[in-house]
């Protein structure tokens, strides 16, 4: 009887280890991805960050606003790719990359801010 | 970029707004001193030179305004504004108001031949520096003078 319990308790132990080492490591593939493809453009600081952003194909770039003044994410090539209304603090704006290329932009409130999306 | 396209000379770099609202801001302050220094002094030559800061203020409005509104309709394609840049649009039409009002009574003032100037302009024209002061400070605020670079 003792013996049963205590494989019993053995099997458990060992089932919840495997359980948290699966999803320690299931997270860490996860942030690592992340790391490696970042999707979302930070604005704050009269700049974006990155300032250029290598991204596969297809992928939605979401840009968000951490400043405390607006800000607009515009395309500089004619005709334009993508324009934003105008993002006050926290507001977010995303575009879908679904064609190859070079994709500047800056704000058109502070042209001075400029980025640029490199979709491959 | 054209030089000679109408949207390129007005953004180029630097919205030519942010630069002309420095013309009104200026003369109608320096304008109100002079008011205030006419009215202390009993000076009709510093009546005078606050009239005439007064009208070139006035004037300057103008392209000023225009310039802004343009950089809201084609820069933001006339999109509903909120938070700060209505609020400085709404002030900024204010202070427009104002300063016309304020060179106004003096215009009004010169035309009857009056040599006294009504006092109510004192309070508006303070009234009005200070919401001027108020739009600057969100322009400035807006166009990231305390930015980097």
């Amino acid at each position: 009887m003792r013996r049963s319990v205590f494989i019993a308790g053995l099997a458990a132990g060992l089932a919840l280890g495997v359980g948290l080492f699966g999803t320690s490591w299931n997270r860490s593939v996860a942030e690592a991805q992340q790391k490696a493809s970042p999707t979302e453009v930070k604005v704050d600081n009269f700049s974006f960050g990155p300032v250029t952003l290598t991204v596969p194909v297809g992928t939605t770039v979401t840009w968000i606003n951490r400043d405390d003044i607006p800000h607009t994410i515009v395309s500089t090539d004619d005709p334009k790719a993508f324009k934003s209304k105008v993002l006050d603090t926290d507001e977010k704006f995303s575009f879908a990359f679904s064609k190859p290329g070079t994709y500047p932009y800056f704000c058109s409130i502070h042209p001075k801010m400029t980025g640029k999306v490199i979709a491959q | 970029m054209h030089p000679f396209d109408i949207k390129t000379v007005l953004f180029a770099k630097h919205a030519q707004h942010v630069v002309l609202i420095h013309f009104p801001i200026a003369l109608f302050i320096i304008g109100v001193l002079f008011d205030f220094l006419a009215q202390w002094k009993k000076q009709p030559l510093l009546a005078a030179a606050a009239y005439y800061n007064l009208l070139v203020a006035a004037m300057a409005t103008i392209p000023a305004v225009v310039t802004g509104i343009l950089a809201w309709q084609w820069e933001l394609e006339g999109q509903k504004l909120k938070g700060i840049l209505l609020m400085h649009l709404v002030m900024g039409c204010l202070s427009t108001v104002l300063i016309w009002v304020v060179w106004f009574v003096h215009r009004r003032t010169r035309r009857k031949q009056q040599e006294v100037l009504p006092g109510y302009r004192l309070p508006i024209a303070a009234v009005a520096v200070v919401i001027v002061a108020v739009t600057g400070h969100l322009g400035g605020f807006l166009s990231g003078v305390n930015g980097p670079g």
